[in-house]
């Protein structure tokens, strides 16, 4: 097997205001001058080794690092110690309202995420949003109105969609499904399934201990940014349901 | 990946100039009233106070069209980062892909705009000659200017949000601090220290030697031009180095 996404040793840390300081009032009056950022860790030395095909779900409490986790391998974050190598095709990440321009339309939305995912071109241009459309079950009509009027499962069905139409090698999820009707999630499980057996990679984050053993063959878990279990789905989702217990 | 490079580029153009101009029903023609709308004002109340420039119409609209890309462009770019939050979360694509195609739409828009602008100053009496051509690097350097200046306030806002609002208060006394309506020579010898260091008084110099004087642009303001946006440069990359790692978590 081969290594697709490789940390070692990986630890982000975020720049954040001292002492709360949001504001130049609160810059100049809690005389901060000399040292406006502190840093905060989020992710203390992750070492993962996720190999072509693997489906691996991420579980663990609020604000464990694990959206930051997917950034960091998506190249949004730059891990600030360790290296991290990524031998794979990055496609966007999927999170709620994630790229979605929110006074643009549906049809506008889908182009420019086509676009940042490498998935427009002329030849295939009204073939792809044909085929998006298809699969958000957007009708003509929604899909001309601004983001804005969208609901929630309508902003996941569209930005899923968008994503997913295309060949991802690597697919991450954001817990994007919790918000779709039962009817989509199932389309989505459906899909997300024929991608793996297609050879494409998955990272999965979901609350849902259930959704992580249904998909995914490899489960880790994460507390307080330090990755505490890496291992097989099921036994992941005991360490995480042991967290609550 | 160069490829779909060039479409993202083209889309975030295209995103900007929609977001700017879709809800109205006038669009593009706002960015014409606007300088038009000042250019009247001025001209009604102020051509008698300065009866010793020469074509006053003239003169102001060629400071007017420029102050307005300026004061659009740095107060666009100052909400860059805040705007694309969900882009910037989501898609791994360098980050001064956002503030380039931001200034790219507000160029597009200042070069359209200038179109119409350029037929009234001939009107006004602007000659034109091969010198009109020195327009080119004189927008040039502008736009970086206003690039680094934009930088500065987009990375600043980020992480202190009344960045943009002292933004949009010091805009106006910019404006007024600026000999746009008056001749720089008006101001009183004592003052004349604090019009020079408004960096630009040295940039409306070097507009008007094209477009009002119909001349080539001074070596001095160009030299004077080139060191300010080498600095504003300089001190903008400074600064976006030290903290765009820090974006993320403060959007």
């Amino acid at each position: 097997m081969e290594s697709v996404i490789k940390l070692q040793n990986v630890s982000v840390s975020y720049l954040q205001n001292r002492k709360g300081i949001h504001s130049i009032k609160d810059f100049v009056l809690k005389a901060s001058f000399i040292a406006p950022f502190q840093k905060h860790r989020v992710l203390h030395h992750i070492d993962l080794d996720i190999q072509k095909g693997d489906s691996v779900g991420i579980l663990g409490p609020n604000g464990s690092g694990k959206s930051t986790l997917l950034r960091c391998i998506a190249g949004i974050i730059r891990p600030e110690e360790g290296t991290l190598q990524t031998h794979v095709r990055i496609s966007p990440l999927l999170a709620l309202g994630a790229g979605i321009e929110m006074e643009l339309s549906g049809y506008e939305n889908m182009r420019i995420a086509l676009a940042l995912t490498g998935n427009y071109s002329k030849a295939t241009r009204t073939e792809m949003i044909e085929k998006v459309s298809d699969f958000a079950e957007l009708t003509n009509e929604q899909l001309r109105m601004p983001t804005k009027m969208y609901s929630t499962g309508m902003l996941a069905r569209l930005s899923f969609s968008s994503v997913m139409t295309g060949h991802p090698e690597l697919l991450m999820i954001d817990e994007v499904l919790a918000v779709g009707d039962k009817g989509f999630q199932k389309k989505c499980m459906q899909r997300i399934h024929q991608i793996i057996e297609n050879g494409a990679t998955l990272l999965f984050v979901s609350h849902s201990p259930n959704e992580v053993m249904e998909i995914c063959k490899r489960g880790i878990c994460l507390k307080d940014g330090i990755k505490i279990f890496d291992g097989t789905s099921a036994k992941a989702a005991g360490v995480y349901n042991k967290l609550f217990d | 990946m160069t490829g779909s490079r060039k479409y993202i580029i083209l889309f975030l153009i295209y995103k900007n100039l929609q977001l700017k101009y879709k809800h109205s029903a006038l669009g593009f023609l706002w960015s014409l009233l606007h300088p038009f709308l000042y250019l009247l004002i001025f001209y009604t109340i102020f051509s008698h106070a300065f009866p010793n420039i020469q074509n006053y119409p003239l003169y102001v609209l060629s400071g007017l069209v420029f102050w307005i890309y300026f004061s659009g462009g740095t107060s666009q770019l100052c909400m860059v980062f805040i705007k694309n939050t969900f882009l910037i979360k989501s898609f791994n694509i360098p980050k001064t892909l956002y503030p380039l195609t931001e200034l790219g739409s507000e160029l597009l828009s200042f070069l359209l705009g200038l179109i119409p602008f350029m037929v009234i100053m001939y009107f006004m009496g602007l000659h034109i000659t091969f010198n009109l051509l020195y327009l080119i690097p004189v927008i040039l350097l502008f736009s970086i200017f206003i690039f680094a200046v934009g930088i500065i306030l987009g990375a600043l806002n980020v992480f202190f949000r009344d960045v943009g609002i002292l933004w949009n208060t010091i805009n106006p006394a910019l404006f007024y601090l600026s000999p746009i309506a008056y001749p720089s020579n008006m101001v009183p010898e004592q003052y004349k220290l604090i019009v020079k260091f408004n960096p630009l008084y040295h940039f409306l110099q070097l507009i008007r030697n094209v477009l009002y004087e119909g001349t080539a642009p001074s070596l001095h303001y160009m030299i004077n031009c080139l060191a300010i946006t080498l600095v504003a440069s300089l001190i903008a990359l400074l600064i976006y180095r030290k903290i765009r790692n820090g974006f993320i978590s403060n959007l």
